[in-house]
């Protein structure tokens, strides 16, 4: 089925499809590679009262947007707009919809008030929706439910009683261009739903599981994101796939019980790589971790991700080359951006010859992302003295405790 | 000097009076999420376990943001918006929800 602007596709009795397809978008939020471009699904529920607007679409692509919905409904019929996320690329057509559908009421979340001030400079009328908040339509029961943090503060997801739909706003969704829309007709998008997840969730991932938690009460015939692919033929196994993605068993922590530390570095004249040893030592000789290096120089960055994910502690060492952390480094930690760090623990260390600042510049880059830094950077002159590589021992086997749970007394 | 026990991280902070919270958990390295630092996105939330005497009065802004989240708010402050307030005397702080 192709659809095109003059047609509307149904999602089940009482919902349509009204978004708008992005074939030829390539880069999504600069981080996300889109082969095949995307979608920004908004969807019209209707009930025997009055009709909801589930979201619009990015601002370029409004006409389309208003073309679909005024096949399906009078503007004065619109009761209610829910916007289930603010991000542009779902709010781009609100303003105009509102001074379109005046008699609508605005619906969102307590923490997209101030954002909504943020995006739209206008002053607009809103309701706040928390967990458990439900409107009606008549016969179609509209039931709310707090899901921030996915991946905004703002998020929320809502659920139609009557035709078991959850409007999971971005979760659950895909930069993936089909017109075919169901999760059954399109081609094979499970590459792009994994690396969605992967770059969008993955920070999250405790959001996630807070939000699965509230799905379980519900019996779910479709999820209906706002990005690609409608999931309509088992929607079970995607919310078991973001289940298992998210859940804290990992590969490791299936077998074992310990804790991890991680020491990634690089070294020009082998110093940096002797007090990553030390530090290697210090920190595995503590009872309950396991702590193991890896040289920056072959580690492939693919891997940089799952490494840094399952490590309680990740710490870091550079040389310091032109007054600068070398660029490997630097990837490293910009792999963060892709997982939660809150709690991890982090450390930095170098050899320098002249200089220096690498150690400082790296303990400074953590803290913006969030580490907790328990300890000062180490780092030393040139060839490391037995008693620097001692304190090298030390300072590994110090965090190593911290990981294991003693706690930190400091001043401020 | 009070002491700022910041639960979730196992930290312990002594601490002067008129310090932020911000200061002290950003100083401290703390697991704890900030984002507009202004009182706007809520993110700071954190659940004051004792102590809640010791630190600033909530503005009628923070009580207004506040009133977004579900639930009791009573022992919820912004980190962003509350600073100690004493010079002994203890404050647990508690942010994973």
């Amino acid at each position: 089925m192709s659809l095109v602007e003059d047609t509307v596709t149904p999602v089940s009795g009482s919902v349509h499809f009204i978004g708008a397809f992005d074939p030829k978008i390539r880069t999504f939020d600069i981080i996300m590679k889109t082969a095949n471009g995307s979608s920004y699904n908004s969807y019209l529920v209707r009930g025997s009262e009055g009709v909801c607007v589930m979201d619009t679409v990015k601002k370029e692509f409004s006409d389309t947007f208003f073309k679909r919905l005024e096949l399906l409904c009078e503007y004065d019929e619109i009761r209610y707009i829910v916007l289930h996320h603010l991000e542009p690329d779902h709010s781009g057509a609100l303003l105009e919809l509102m001074q379109r559908a005046p008699k609508a009421k605005l619906i969102i979340s307590g923490r997209a008030v101030m954002m909504l001030k943020g995006i739209i400079k206008e002053d607009i009328a809103f309701e706040i929706a928390n967990t458990g908040k439900t409107i009606s339509l008549g016969d179609k029961t509209i039931e709310f439910l707090s899901t921030p943090f996915l991946h905004w503060p703002d998020t929320m997801s809502s659920y139609l009683h009557e035709e078991k739909i959850l409007f999971s706003g971005d979760v659950f969704g895909s930069h993936y261009y089909d017109e075919r829309l169901f999760d059954d007709e399109v081609g094979d998008f499970s590459y792009a739903f994994k690396y969605y997840y992967d770059h969008i969730m993955r920070p999250f991932k405790q959001y996630v599981l807070q939000a699965l938690n509230l799905y379980e009460r519900f019996e779910i015939e479709i999820i209906a994101p706002l990005h690609g692919p409608v999931l309509r033929s088992n929607p079970q196994f995607y919310i078991q796939e973001y289940a298992r993605w998210s859940s804290e068993a990992k590969f490791r922590k299936h077998a074992f019980s310990h804790k991890m530390v991680s020491i990634f570095y690089m070294s020009s004249y082998d110093n940096t790589h002797k007090m990553a040893e030390k530090i290697t030592e210090g920190a595995d000789s503590i009872d309950g971790l396991i702590a193991s290096m890896y040289d920056l120089a072959s580690l492939d960055e693919s891997n940089m991700i799952d490494l840094l994910e399952e490590s309680d502690a990740v710490i870091v060492g550079s040389p310091t080359i032109n007054g600068d952390v070398v660029k490997p480094a630097w990837d490293l930690l910009s792999c963060m951006a892709f997982l939660e760090s809150n709690g991890k623990i982090g450390a930095s260390f170098g050899s320098y010859g002249w200089t220096g600042e690498a150690p400082e510049m790296l303990h400074d880059r953590m803290r913006w992302l969030k580490f907790r830094l328990p300890v000062k950077p180490i780092k030393i002159k040139l060839i490391p003295t037995d008693e620097e590589l001692e304190a090298c021992f030390k300072f590994g086997s110090e965090i190593g405790e911290i990981v294991m749970g003693k706690m930190v007394e400091m001043e401020i | 000097m009070a002491i700022v026990f910041l639960k979730d991280d196992n930290i312990k902070v002594n601490v002067s009076s008129g310090k932020t919270m911000r200061q002290i958990a950003q100083k401290a390295g703390a697991s704890m999420e900030f984002g507009c630092r202004v009182g706007d996105c809520i993110t700071c939330v954190a659940s004051v376990k004792e102590g809640m005497e010791y630190l600033t009065s909530k503005s009628p802004k923070e009580i207004k943001a506040l009133e977004l989240l579900e639930g009791d708010t009573q022992n919820l402050r912004l980190m962003c918006q509350c600073s100690v307030e004493t010079s002994e005397g203890e404050i647990v702080i508690s942010y994973s929800f």
